[in-house]
């Protein structure tokens, strides 16, 4: 394996490792706000992938503008699994219950897309899926760098909520120090609603530019939140920042072994480092130690 | 054994049930096992007969999947690991030592189970180093590291599989010798879960489901008791997982190492009643017939799908301690409004006795 | 004597706060030892840390000669040593005849262990000997979630003489209890003493303490001052320094055991009484009011039938022993518990059942007990997010400056993580942010908890400047004699009952409050029960 390829491995690590960051961290978003963990993210993705590819494919709505359209969607969405469903978990065993709640939430979200889709495998497709870039000797897919980008952008965004706005501090208090909260008038349940439905608006994007570079079935959703969820307990969950970093350096992981040894063998590489991890550090890279705040 | 599931499941004996209580338990514990014997011998048709086959086998799996997370409150959804393992065992087997179809592969079925507790030694010492819901998130991660060993490992056949050794049973009568293993293995699984309810095994376990840390201070070992249950808990599943593959005839990847398998055994537990012995089997029983019509009446993966996920959502959001705790909890308390009516028609109160203090 | 327990130079640090500093701690074997001192001296964190629940960097516990430091719980106990919380821990979904059986100690291999039943016939005995002992024997097939409060620190202790521990470690055994169940407690804790056993008791009930012990060691801010008699320590004027800097409520009562008359020239003398004085035309007298209110947390009522009057520009203090629902009181009137029955009134307008929010415009803000900054966002964060609900970014800005000049601590240390500030800065922090949101009534519970005696005076000088500048506080304080010294109107609560209620003064001064503290009945009651 020659050190050009290797390098372009961990180039494409990169950019991909953009574009999980973003679905990751929505979902410790989630997590962090609501103790909650989103099994159903994965095929949240799946679905907005497949909204992608219907306004594409019939409605003629090119996959970039599209997104202005699949986001509200999926923002939508998010909001209504947290009032229909998470809040009514109480608080005991909350977020193991989270989990089998969403798990099913996933197989009814999988049933419906196999019911209008089929289990045919599809792939979104644009002008700029298949062209790249050609700088320094590599090449930049197109679409990974538009996702990137994207990614990036998004990321900066959420950043930038929650640390500049009134509802992003909102959201960071609720976080720290709940009933505390909850003595200032913030309206945490809104605060958790809104919380949710973000986490699930990334997908949106995350869909698109994983439907544009991988081929997908309604079934896809189990490999995806498997990665997701590794991810996001190695990076610490409740930390986005975490989040990031262990996206990118999963990805970047995975890409070389993918290159230098067999990409059948490299998804491997996910669970094995969580393993790892975990074993050492249950609380993950960056995560709080078992003890929150509140 | 029914008698025994109070809402607590009172390990320690309360005052003996009347001895007419228990004669009547045992008639119908009588009365449900001649059912389960003659089933087959009297319903022949094979589509019913295979379907109360796959009913037995996920009995058994959430029975034992019971012993670990509805005794210790780990949920652990990565027990299909076990499964898998059992079935591959056997059919990696049957196929490299030249075993014959039948009886012989059913011999093998125990060779498989003994993998599967093995296995759980490693996967367990791994997993148990978290809590809560880290752990469950392992051992979700952990499945999916064994399904896609069986993808890319050469021995386990790739994505095609191995085909099991054909078993020389008539077609009239194919169905009656799993059915009958399988009965056999549910009823030393259930004896097996029993025995641990009433034991001091099962009382610590209970007391780590409810305050591990509590536990600890009183000097239970906590690991050491994770860790044996969670291995006896694989064994069964290791054992009915050789011999579901081998009547199916074929195992491969996807199938072994199937996400909704977990679930199943989780659903069947919750719904029946985590915790409790009688409620994985009631579970699995009423799930699995249900599943096991709604596959062949909608051939489409799509609805069964929607309305596996439904259920479970009502399921856990609805009865959250599933059917047979809340079916006890309902007639507690219709007991106990009774008694309170007639407290109340008694003129006189009846002061409280007690030791004097202790009572607030 | 042998020392059965010795701790040397412990120290245990959470983040910036320093629980324990240096701490040396000698159990003598044979008798009951008594472990005091104001809150947050770091009696039950020397508890964990001696049981194994804490790990320690800094010094070294020793059991009978034997080195413990750091072993894990399950061995702690194992070798003898036996604990209880100071917040009950049950198995509550096990009966309380498995709650005995859990610590049944056996040597046996582990195929047994899981073959035999739960409990032996002799052990099950033993079990239900023990539960007779502490007097709930026909409660052993009930689910220990039935219990009362009072049940279940029996079942808690009996569970742990199940394993014969040659010692045991009480946390607070004595805490929120009626006083025929405190009198029960201490004679069986005699009676195991007189068996064998080693006692060390944490208590903050000091005529408890002083009756039982015969030996104490007092705690404050993280190290032992002193240790000797009951006697010794009463006398002894360190310890009273301890305790009156802050003016404790044990203070109060280590004076009323020794009947002591007053030290007024080592106390710090608070401004008098104040009685209010101003109301505006037309306004009534009473602020907020209670009528009849329950409430719970859904195992059953903590606070019953509470009725008591907020006067308009006063301060009002509640005071009550430990468990006697103050906190709960607070949690109520601001929304966080919805009463289960009763009404609450704030200037005339029925406030009960609205949500935090809700009250919170209406002009009642609390300071909770516990801290409750935003760790990680900084100093001037946490205080512009007190003017949350406020959208007009002038009057923000104007109460910020406001806050800042009361407060230079905003300004100097604004751009602060406030979890890096101290205790006593953090409730600064606390008070500013409360005032951004200018509320016409301030609940304050426990301002000064976890204090050391100089922060404490502080915090009550701010809250006195609070009320200064015209604002009505209703405060929840442990330390009865400070709180009751500051207030214009004072409360008794007892096991979420209203006991006495009168002035500030005649409350201090009532001849029952020492009792009620003490744990004897209250024969006569000052106005209205």
């Amino acid at each position: 394996m020659s050190f050009t390829a290797l390098l372009q491995a961990i180039v494409d690590g990169v950019l991909t490792g953009g574009v999980y960051a973003l679905m990751a961290a929505g979902l410790t978003l989630i997590f962090g706000v609501m103790d909650i963990i989103n099994i159903a993210q994965g095929v949240m993705v799946i679905l907005g992938a497949y909204l992608s590819y219907e306004l594409s494919v019939h409605v003629g709505i090119g996959l970039l503008p599209g997104l202005l359209i699949t986001v509200p969607l999926m923002f939508g969405v998010g909001v209504a699994i947290e009032f229909c469903f998470m809040r009514r978990l109480r608080d005991q065993d909350r977020t193991q219950m989270s989990i089998l709640v969403t798990y099913a939430v996933a197989i009814v979200i999988e049933g419906i897309l196999t019911a209008i889709f089929g289990v045919d495998y599809q792939q979104l497709q644009a002008s700029y899926v298949n062209s790249s870039v050609h700088l320094l000797g590599f090449y930049l897919p197109d679409i990974y760098l538009i996702g990137f980008v994207l990614a990036i952008a998004l990321l900066a965004g959420l950043y930038y909520m929650l640390y500049r706005t009134k509802f992003g501090r909102a959201v960071r208090s609720s976080l720290q120090n709940r009933t505390a909260a909850d003595l200032i008038g913030i309206d945490v349940n809104r605060v958790r609603t809104l919380s949710v439905g973000i986490g699930v608006a990334v997908t949106a994007v995350g869909g698109m530019v994983f439907g544009a570079t991988n081929s997908f079935n309604p079934n896809t959703g189990y490999d995806l939140i498997s990665r997701l969820l590794a991810i996001v307990i190695l990076g610490g969950m409740g930390s986005i920042g975490g989040a990031m970093a262990a996206a990118v350096f999963i990805l970047v992981i995975n890409d070389v072994v993918a290159v230098a040894w067999s990409p059948t063998w490299a998804p491997l590489v996910y669970f094995v480092a969580l393993v790892i991890v975990l074993s050492f550090r249950p609380q993950g890279l960056f995560g709080r130690a078992a003890v929150r705040a509140q | 054994m029914t008698g025994a599931v109070t809402q607590t499941g009172d390990v320690a004996g309360a005052p003996a049930a009347a001895p007419r209580k228990r004669a009547l338990t045992l008639g119908v514990m009588l009365i449900i096992a001649a059912v389960f014997i003659a089933f087959p011998v009297v319903v022949t048709d094979p589509a019913t007969t295979s379907i109360a086959f796959f009913a037995l086998v996920f009995m058994v799996a959430a029975s034992a999947w019971n012993i670990f997370s509805g005794y210790s409150g780990y949920l652990a959804l990565g027990h299909a690991v076990f499964f898998g393992t059992g079935g591959y065992a056997v059919a990696v087997a049957a196929r490299d030592w030249h075993v014959a179809g039948g009886w012989p592969v059913f011999a093998l079925c125990l060779f498989g189970g003994l993998v599967a507790g093995l296995v759980a030694i490693p996967v367990g010492l791994v997993a148990l180093r978290t809590r809560r819901h880290t752990f469950v998130v392992v051992t979700i991660a952990i499945f999916f590291i064994f399904q896609l060993a069986a993808y890319n490992l050469g021995f386990t056949g790739g994505t095609s599989g191995i085909l099991l050794p054909l078993p020389p049973f008539s077609a009239a009568n194919f169905n009656q010798p799993f059915y009958y293993v399988a009965l056999v293995i549910l009823v030393l699984t259930v004896l097996v879960s029993w025995l641990i309810r009433r034991s001091r095994f099962g009382l610590q376990l209970l007391a780590i489901r409810d305050d591990e840390d509590r536990a600890l201070g009183l000097g239970v070992k906590t690991r050491r008791l994770k860790l044996t249950a969670f291995v006896i808990s694989a064994i069964p599943v290791g054992l009915v997982g050789g011999l579901y593959f081998d009547f199916v005839g074929q195992i491969y990847p996807q199938f072994a190492f199937d996400p909704l398998f977990d679930l199943s055994i989780a659903l069947m537990a919750f719904l029946g009643g985590l915790g409790t012995i009688v409620g994985p089997l009631l579970g699995a029983l009423v799930l699995e017939s249900l599943q096991q019509y709604l596959t062949q009446t909608f051939s489409s993966d799509a609805t069964y799908l929607i309305a596996y996920g439904v259920l479970f959502l009502a399921v856990i959001l609805v009865l959250p301690r599933g059917v047979v705790p809340g079916v006890t909890e309902w007639l507690e308390r219709r007991r106990a409004k009774a008694a309170l009516s007639a407290a109340h028609e008694r003129d006189a109160a009846v002061p409280t006795g007690g030791v004097a203090g202790a009572a607030q | 004597m042998s020392n059965l327990i010795e701790v040397k130079g412990v120290s245990k640090a959470y983040g910036g706060v320093k629980a324990l500093s240096l701490c040396d701690l000698e159990v003598h074997e044979g008798e009951i030892n008594g472990l005091i001192g104001p809150n947050g001296s770091g009696k039950t964190t020397l508890f964990n840390v001696v049981t194994g629940y804490e790990r320690i960097q800094q010094g070294e516990v020793h059991f009978n000669g034997t080195e413990i430091t750091n072993a894990p719980p399950d061995r702690v106990f194992r070798l003898g040593i036996g604990r209880t919380f100071q917040l009950t821990r049950l198995f509550t979904r096990l009966t309380v005849l498995e709650n005995m059986l859990v610590a049944t100690q056996r040597d046996e291999g582990w195929l047994r262990g899981v073959m035999r039943l739960a409990g032996s016939a002799g052990e099950r005995r033993r079990a239900m000997e023990l539960l007779d002992f502490v007097g709930i024997t026909r409660l052993a097939h009930e689910p220990a979630a039935n219990l009362s409060y009072g049940q279940r620190k029996l079942l808690e202790l009996a569970s742990l003489l199940v394993a014969d521990p040659a010692i045991l470690l009480l946390d607070e055994p004595a805490g929120g209890v009626n006083p025929t169940l405190i009198t029960h407690l201490a004679d069986r804790i005699k009676d195991l003493n007189r068996s064998g056993k080693t006692i060390l008791v944490v208590e903050h009930n000091m005529e408890f303490v002083m009756n039982l012990c015969s030996r104490i060691t007092v705690l404050s801010q993280g190290s032992a001052l002193v240790s000797g008699t009951p006697d010794e320590v009463r006398t002894n004027p360190a310890v009273l320094d301890a305790y009156l800097g802050g003016e404790d409520d044990e203070s109060t009562q280590l004076e009323l055991a020794q009947e002591a008359t007053h030290h007024d020239g080592t106390r710090v003398s608070v401004s008098p009484v104040r009685t209010p004085e101003r109301s505006k035309l037309g306004d009534s007298p009473t602020l907020l009011s209670l009528r009849g209110v329950s409430a719970g947390y859904g195992g059953g009522d903590i606070i019953k039938q509470v009725s008591l009057d907020v006067p308009r520009g006063g301060i009002t203090c509640v005071v009550g022993p430990n468990g006697a629902g103050k906190s709960t009181l607070m949690a109520t009137i601001s929304g966080l518990l919805r009463p289960r029955q009763g009404e609450i009134r704030f200037n005339g307008e029925v406030v009960s059942g609205l949500t935090p929010k809700q009250i919170l415009a209406r002009g009642i803000a609390q300071i909770p007990q516990a801290h409750s900054l935003f760790p990680d966002m900084t100093v001037h964060e946490n205080v512009e997010m007190g003017a949350f609900t406020v959208s007009e970014k002038a009057l923000v800005r104007q109460r910020m400056q406001t806050v800042q000049e009361l407060y230079p601590i905003v300004r100097d240390r604004a751009d602060e993580k406030a979890g890096s500030l101290s205790g006593g800065q953090q409730r600064l922090v606390e008070f500013a942010r409360c005032l951004m949101l200018d509320p016409e009534l301030i609940m304050l519970d426990e301002p000064s908890m976890g204090l050391d005696p100089q922060t404490r005076k502080m915090v009550f000088g701010m809250v006195e400047q609070m009320n200064q500048q015209g604002k009505t506080i209703l405060l929840v304080e442990q330390n009865a004699r400070a709180g009751l010294k500051l207030s214009s109107r004072g409360v008794v609560l007892e096991n979420g009952i209203v006991r006495l209620t009168g002035s500030g003064r005649d409350v201090l001064e009532h001849p029952e409050i020492g009792a009620l503290y003490l744990g004897g009945a209250v024969t006569s009651a000052a106005d209205g029960t």
